[in-house]
């Protein structure tokens, strides 16, 4: 009796799993990763309803991580062949992945001449040799300079008059000895804050593939970072991002360097109390008349490369379509800030008119897409804890330089082993 | 947490009744495929146990054994970013890659020596304050007192609260400006620290962040033990005139060290493993000076794609492990019985 229970149990089982499966078949389920949290994690979702409405037969699900762990989650699923339909990052996955031999470029996928629509810069920054491996959603990811108009009513030209207006404006308050209000904020862990910099100092962390940071303008920036800290101090003595993005919110920062993904945030009710927020340029360099340069890069649709079956291609390529609609791309311009990646809309109202994102897209002007090569990995590896150093002042900029270029070279060799 | 929609959820719910039968099939063919072999082909009397047991040893088959093992023949290949579908696997590429452990530098400007003498000092000063800090305070807490539980929930809750909130507020705390301990150092007339710009003060400022997060682990183990210990032994130990430290020494301590010895092999093989703490506080920096080998392993494999290097980082890694548990224990005698 028990027996026979048993064997009518494992019967079913196999009967429901079959039945489920066969079921599942007659419609297509997407699988979209995503690195974009809350609040565009909601408005991708509706999107993605939308598009189910207009096909029936087909079903989107949008998982959302954060940027590193979507790079390393779908190495993984990849290597082992399976993971989601489309992805949605950044342009510096594009080196790595494509290397990695786990995306395709946008051709296999979309049809011919499809990347003819968008704006060269943003396609730049997924290019490699000769191939488009990305589909631009929105471009920018660029620094650019925020300022209060509270405390300093227009943006400085050039550094000279940045560092003298950012002296008048760091307030030591309460007479401890420490100031209350500064004059520059910025996240001097990361060097992808001294990226700028570098560029109007002259200088590039990268000649194609090879490493450039044992050069003069590397010096000399390095150096006029230390000396905003320790000669001009109109820094904070420490500052990561959350601290800087926390003083600059409570109207104790004049100036801010940051990024174009923050300006949705200072635009809030609250913090509209303490910041009536600028935008503009990074003030030229005196020493060169240059601009600085920060890195460009943006969002992006990736397709994996075991994407084959003609028909989720096809699901795929619909559901591209649908979020690269000009529609769609001035909801995403209007409502959470994010510079379009289609051509036709860079003389767009929306665009020019908004005094914020023609700031922030005056700055993306005269950014250059941050390198795609897989080389570039290594080379931030090597520039951050120099940097630290300098920061902290425990090395000398061309010793720091020195150290840059030497760790970049050993970390390139082992990556390309 | 706008990511929680009713449509992801019932999507969620969805998945889920579809894999139910199908783990359900699954589990009964382990099952039906044990009792054949044990029933039928070997026919031992323990049947019903392996039966039992099967899907059990099935899961960490799969969850443990097969990626140790998988681990293993990664660490003799050539596996990285650029040969990731097309690597290749020898014992020369594992020599080499052994080689490459000990001789080339794991993060930018530190290597594997420097690793290994921080992650000791680390895991000494951490495991050194976890358990007499918690042996104190179980030891204190087994005496009678007064609101004895509200001071035990109260000392327990670091242990309760996530290590991630708990790293991410006290990295606050360290903050050179507004945080608490340089306030306080302030008012008591010394120089605040830069613990973000300075390595070793990042590494005290870790360190400290840890022994709040592992005290109250020692301190329950301690204090179940000291329960454990008859009044007798005391009572006795007193009318022949011991004192409280010798009573402590003979008595208390032997009878703790069943407990404690596992106890703080644990507490060694989880400090020395300790990843949260130090990435969510300092990622490693400033200036690399918090990584430890655990750290280090997991920048040079998920930031560097340095794959086959790290499968073989880590083996070396599970190797010191081993070695450092198996002298503890010898010199602890905790495989010994009270007894002996």
């Amino acid at each position: 009796m028990k027996k026979r229970l048993f064997v009518w149990l494992f019967i079913c089982a196999m009967a429901l799993g079959m039945m489920s499966n066969v079921m599942a078949a007659k419609t297509i389920n997407l699988v979209m990763w995503t690195q974009q949290g809350d609040p565009v994690l909601g408005e991708i979702q509706r999107l993605c309803k939308e598009y189910t409405k207009k096909n029936p037969n087909i079903r989107v699900e949008v998982l959302n991580y954060s940027t590193e762990d979507i790079r390393t989650n779908f190495q993984t699923a990849a290597f082992a062949g399976t993971g989601p339909d489309l992805l949605w990052t950044v342009s510096d996955h594009a080196g790595p992945l494509s290397v990695m031999k786990i995306i395709n470029p946008i051709d296999k996928v979309m049809p011919r001449d499809y990347e003819k629509r968008f704006t060269d810069f943003s396609l730049e920054a997924v290019e490699l040799d000769g191939k488009v491996w990305g589909v631009p959603i929105s471009v920018g990811n660029h620094l650019m300079l925020l300022y209060n108009k509270n405390i300093i009513k227009e943006a400085p030209k050039d550094t000279d008059e940045m560092i003298k207006v950012a002296k008048e404006v760091t307030i030591d308050k309460n007479g401890d000895g420490t100031p209350d209000q500064y004059g520059l904020l910025w996240n001097f862990d990361e060097p992808f804050w001294l990226a700028p910099w570098l560029g109007g100092f002259g200088g590039w962390p990268l000649d194609g593939r090879k490493p450039t940071l044992d050069t003069p303008a590397m010096v000399k920036t390095l150096q006029f970072m230390h000396d905003l800290k320790f000669k001009h101090k109109i820094v904070p003595t420490e500052c990561n991002y959350d601290g800087a993005d926390a003083l600059f919110r409570q109207g104790k920062g004049a100036m801010m360097i940051n990024g174009d993904w923050a300006l949705f945030g200072y635009l809030d009710r609250r913090t509209r109390k303490t910041v009536d927020l600028g935008v503009d340029r990074i003030p030229k360099v005196s020493e060169t008349g240059k601009w600085p340069s920060p890195m460009t890069s943006g969002q992006y649709f990736m397709f994996p490369s075991y994407l084959t079956d003609k028909e989720r291609i096809k699901a795929v390529r619909g559901l591209v379509y649908h979020f690269e609609s000009k529609e769609v791309q001035t909801y995403f311009l209007k409502e959470h800030k994010r510079l379009p990646s289609l051509k036709s809309m860079l003389k767009d109202p929306a665009l020019t008119n908004d005094p914020i994102m023609s700031g922030s897209m005056r700055q993306l002007e005269v950014g250059r897409p941050m390198p795609t090569v897989p080389e570039m990995r290594p080379t931030w590896d090597a520039m951050r804890p120099e940097m630290q150093a300098v920061m902290a002042g425990k090395i000398t900029p061309a010793q720091a330089a020195k150290n840059m270029q030497k760790a970049a070279e050993q970390g390139i060799r082992e990556m390309n082993k | 947490m706008s990511g929680l929609t009713p449509d992801a959820i019932m999507l969620g719910l969805g998945e889920l009744v579809k894999l139910l039968p199908i783990a359900f099939a699954l589990i009964v063919v382990i099952e039906l495929f044990t009792w054949f072999l044990c029933a039928k082909i070997i026919r031992t009397k323990f049947t019903l146990a392996y039966v039992m047991l099967a899907p059990g040893i099935v899961g960490v088959m799969a969850l443990i054994v097969f990626p140790f093992f998988y681990n293993m023949f990664l660490a003799f290949s050539n596996m990285s970013m650029t040969k990731f579908l097309t690597f290749s696997a020898s014992l020369q590429i594992g020599l080499q890659n052994l080689i490459d452990v000990f001789t080339v530098p794991v993060l930018q400007r530190t290597n594997i020596g420097t690793l290994i003498i921080r992650t000791i000092i680390w895991t000494f000063v951490n495991v050194f304050f976890h358990v007499t800090l918690g042996m104190f305070l179980g030891i204190l807490l087994n005496r009678p007192l007064k609101l004895k539980n509200v001071y035990k929930s109260l000392l327990i809750l670091p242990w309760a609260v996530p290590e991630v909130i708990t790293s991410l507020t006290w990295r606050n705390e360290f903050h050179y400006q507004y945080g608490f301990v340089n306030i306080i150092l302030k008012s008591i007339g010394l120089e605040p620290i830069m613990w973000f710009q300075d390595p070793f003060w990042a590494m005290i400022s870790c360190i400290f962040v840890n022994i709040w997060l592992g005290v109250p682990f020692m301190m329950v183990i301690t204090l179940g033990g000291l329960q454990s210990i008859p009044q007798d032994y005391y009572d006795v130990a007193q009318i022949d005139g011991a004192g409280g430290w010798k009573q402590f020494v003979n008595i208390t301590l032997p009878l703790l060290r069943p407990i404690l010895t596992p106890a703080t092999a644990l507490g060694i093989i989880w400090t020395f493993n300790k990843f949260n703490v130090i990435y969510l506080m300092y990622q490693g920096g400033p200036i690399e000076g918090t990584h430890i080998l655990i750290t280090a392993m997991f920048s040079a494999i998920f930031e560097n794609y340095r794959y086959g290097f790290g499968a073989m980082y880590s083996l070396v890694l599970f190797v010191m492990l081993l070695g450092i548990s198996s002298i503890y224990y010898k010199i602890a005698g905790g495989f010994k019985e009270v007894s002996e």
